[in-house]
């Protein structure tokens, strides 16, 4: 058992920091969210850095690290407030297709994908079907030696700006039956695929997917209970948890430090705002939920490579907590800092977005309240 | 990064384990599953048994006869000896006195008090709370005063542990009242059988009797007694409470309870409403979380790579847990929480139960744990220094 970081991995954090330090300040923020919240060339420094190779095997160009380096790169990209989806483009496109892919598929996106070239996402959102993976209305049909898609997808993370989507579809079965899912590859500029981007409550980026016909490959084709491509969509929506968590702990840890040096330099009454004790609890509790958050957003990570019933309970767990934690930490680093902290000029506010929308993907927190509640056992703990 | 205990590690567990199994008496580890009353005697015959190994001081050191595991056999070793439901160690003695003899008592003091402490044969208790001084402890009234080869003391403790057992009790006292209040404070150790000493109950809101008023009325305590220097008593308190590590979190405790919550909240046809089960569902979270804080300490501990300061909310958050579940515990049994029939708290009592027999304890738990909330330096309190740490 040990929670130290590694000699590479501290340098991995310092070369992420280093970029938000220099190449990621508010007012680059600012001017990103005001082109539309999604920057290529954001994403293109990214790449420099290697860092969208993070999951891509070395062979194909990538770096090949596992979960606890992920973490350590969210948490910069949290704490630095980062538009471009990374969690998606470069962990859950990287995750899955070097787990599942085909060897063709494989050969064609991931040495893309490390390099910065391709930017692919999970689009996997559907109108009926809140947080319900297994909810899946797209009809794929077979055509030919390929496939085409028929169907809508939301909210996927710079959906306008992407070049290809993971999209689960519909292959056989009732409209949430798992076993009937399989995995494609849509390539944005496909026929049949439109897409209508704007822009998402935290200033990123999102776009509505529109299939119709599209032609797409298969990745991951539909299995039994618990196997193919429902299996592969947990792995996708795992690593986007996991990755999130971490990424909450950046920002929320970024938010405290401003909000305590807000605290220790605001007077009223004559003294820091700091002195006085309904707010020094207040921190004191916000502290509690950063820490908890914490170490919840380690013990998803660390959970990561466990067999999928294990991980999918452990990762339930934590962005429950996670979610528990954001809205806390959110709302009363707003309420400490008063009036400023609702402007949208001062940087509080936009932490406080950011947390919120993560609080909304992957499974809100009364979801995934009811995911830890299916999923009880006997017995309790970090290793049960 | 790794959350798997090494296999040195898991064989270490595996040892504790067969021996906790082989050695903890089943009547009294089923009166702990079964939240029952433990007697002296429960007690003191598990603090001698685990004594006879060398356990009892399980944080002890060699160089004083303990076992020198490191934090994670520290801990390995309270979790397996909490899930096969043996007692908590009575702590004033092998975790609250002993690291303090042992860092500022003569070497007589070592050799007079600590062979007892850990063989389970002296029964300690502590004396810092004063009717006047709870929170503010540092105002406490006390008085030693010198007089040759003896302190005198005049005064009263209270909310003194099972101070009804006690063989021997560490005060803290007032020595000295000219300066800041703190640096005034004596650590004095105490012969309970001392002429002038006066224990009287105080009965719990539980209808317990587990705390008590300890009377001092020109009490002679030989000035050999004194820990380390006079008025620095307020450094040796300070030290101790440094010293209690993670077991303030209590957490592996609150996971055997979480699976007793379960079993009772299944029995009680209570498990299938989704209301009730969401609510054990956030505990579970709670509980996890918890233990990964626990976790995280014990890894700074040991590679002595990062610092974590976060013992207040430990405190905070395992005394919340163990609150949440003696609650819903109760809220499971429902109105069969209601009866409260004293004897039939008791282990083999005879009489009719109402309802199951696990439902008897189930408010008095309840009503007793309201305690750890407020013991050991009040939530409140501990809230102030975790800030004082945010702060700066």
């Amino acid at each position: 058992m040990d929670f130290d970081f590694s000699d590479d991995q501290e340098m991995l954090r310092d070369s992420v920091r280093k970029w938000v330090a220099k190449g990621y300040d508010a007012e680059r923020r600012r001017r990103i969210v005001q082109a539309g919240g999604f920057s290529r060339e954001a994403w293109r420094e990214l790449a420099d850095l290697g860092l969208t190779g993070l999951f891509v095997p070395e062979a194909h160009g990538g770096m090949g690290f596992g979960p606890t380096d992920a973490m350590v790169v969210m948490e910069e990209l949290g704490r630095g407030l980062v538009l471009e989806p990374y969690a998606q483009g470069a962990l859950v496109a990287g995750g899955v297709l070097s787990a599942c892919a085909p060897q063709p598929a494989i050969d064609g996106w991931l040495g893309r994908i490390a390099g910065g070239d391709a930017l692919v996402v999970l689009a996997h959102q559907e109108r009926g079907a809140r947080y319900r993976i297994a909810h899946v209305e797209t009809a794929a049909k077979a055509a030919g030696d390929g496939w085409t898609l028929s169907g809508a997808k939301s909210v996927v993370p710079a959906g306008d700006q992407a070049d290809a989507f993971i999209v689960p579809a519909r292959v056989s079965g009732a409209v949430d039956d798992p076993a009937g899912i399989a995995l494609f590859l849509v390539e944005r500029r496909a026929a049949g695929v439109k897409t209508r981007g704007y822009g998402s409550a935290d200033g990123a980026r999102a776009a509505e997917l529109s299939l119709a016909d599209a032609p797409a490959t298969l990745l991951v084709p539909a299995g039994g209970p618990g196997g193919g491509g429902h299996a592969a969509l947990e792995l996708a929506v795992d690593i986007g948890i996991a990755a999130l968590c971490a990424e909450a702990v950046g920002a929320m840890e970024q938010l405290v430090a401003v909000t305590v040096e807000y605290m220790n330099t605001r007077k009223q009454f004559g003294v820091a705002i700091a002195s006085f004790q309904a707010l020094r609890h207040r921190i004191a509790d916000v502290k509690m939920q950063l820490e908890l958050a914490r170490s919840m957003s380690y013990f998803a990570t660390l959970k990561m490579n466990e067999p999928a019933a294990a991980r999918r309970r452990a990762l339930a767990q934590a962005k429950y907590q996670l979610g528990v934690s954001m809205r806390f930490v959110g709302q009363q680093c707003i309420q400490l800092h008063g009036g400023i902290g609702v402007t949208d000029e001062y940087i509080a506010g936009h932490y406080f977005k950011r947390l919120t929308v993560m609080e909304l993907s992957f499974g809100d927190t009364l979801h995934q309240l009811g995911e830890v509640s299916d999923r009880m056992q006997d017995t309790a703990g970090v290793f049960a | 990064m790794d959350l798997n205990f090494t296999p040195e590690e898991q064989a270490f567990r595996q040892q504790i384990r067969s021996w906790v199994a082989e050695h903890l008496p089943k009547d009294i580890s089923h009166k702990v599953h079964n939240a029952l009353r433990l007697s002296k005697d429960d007690l003191q015959r598990w603090a001698k048994i685990l004594g006879r190994q060398g356990w009892h001081g399980w944080a002890w050191p060699k160089q004083f006869g303990g076992p020198g595991w490191n934090a994670i056999q520290r801990h390995l070793f309270e979790e397996e000896c909490a899930l096969a439901g043996a007692p908590r160690v009575v702590p004033f003695g092998p975790v609250m006195v002993a690291p303090v003899i042992m860092a500022f008592g003569s070497p007589e003091q070592q050799r007079r008090h600590l062979p007892g402490i850990m063989s389970g044969d002296v029964w300690w208790s502590q004396g810092y709370s004063e009717p006047g001084s709870g929170s503010d402890l540092a105002s406490l009234k006390c008085r030693a005063e010198r007089r040759g080869d003896y302190y005198v003391v005049n005064g009263q403790k209270t909310w003194t542990t099972l101070g009804q057992y006690g063989d021997w009790i560490f005060c803290l006292v007032r020595t000295d009242s000219s300066g800041k209040p703190q640096t005034g404070i004596s650590f004095l150790l105490i012969d309970m059988k001392s002429p002038g000493i006066t224990v009287r109950p105080i009965i719990t809101m539980d209808g317990e009797h587990e705390v008590n008023e300890v009377w001092f009325d020109n009490v002679e305590v030989p000035a050999d007694n004194l820990v380390g220097e006079e008025n620095k008593g307020w450094t040796y308190a300070k030290y101790l409470l440094a010293h209690e590590r993670t077991n303030i979190a209590d957490v592996n405790r609150s996971k055997r309870e979480l699976e007793r919550l379960k079993r009772i909240a299944k029995a009680e046809n209570v498990y299938g409403d989704m209301r009730f089960r969401d609510e054990v569902a956030k505990l579970e979270v709670e509980i996890v979380a918890l233990e990964m804080m626990v976790l995280r300490v014990l890894s700074a501990e040991t590679s002595g790579k990062q610092s974590l300061d976060v013992a207040g909310l430990l405190k905070i958050r395992g005394s919340e847990i163990q609150q949440r579940l003696t609650e819903l515990l109760m809220l499971a049994a429902g109105p069969y929480s209601v009866p409260f029939i004293h004897d039939a708290m008791e282990a083999g009592w005879q009489g009719d139960h109402v309802g199951a027999a696990y439902c008897a304890p189930l408010a008095a738990t309840y009503f007793n744990v309201r305690k750890t909330t407020i013991y050991g330096g009040s939530n409140e309190v501990q809230r102030n220094i975790v800030a004082q740490t945010v702060l700066g």
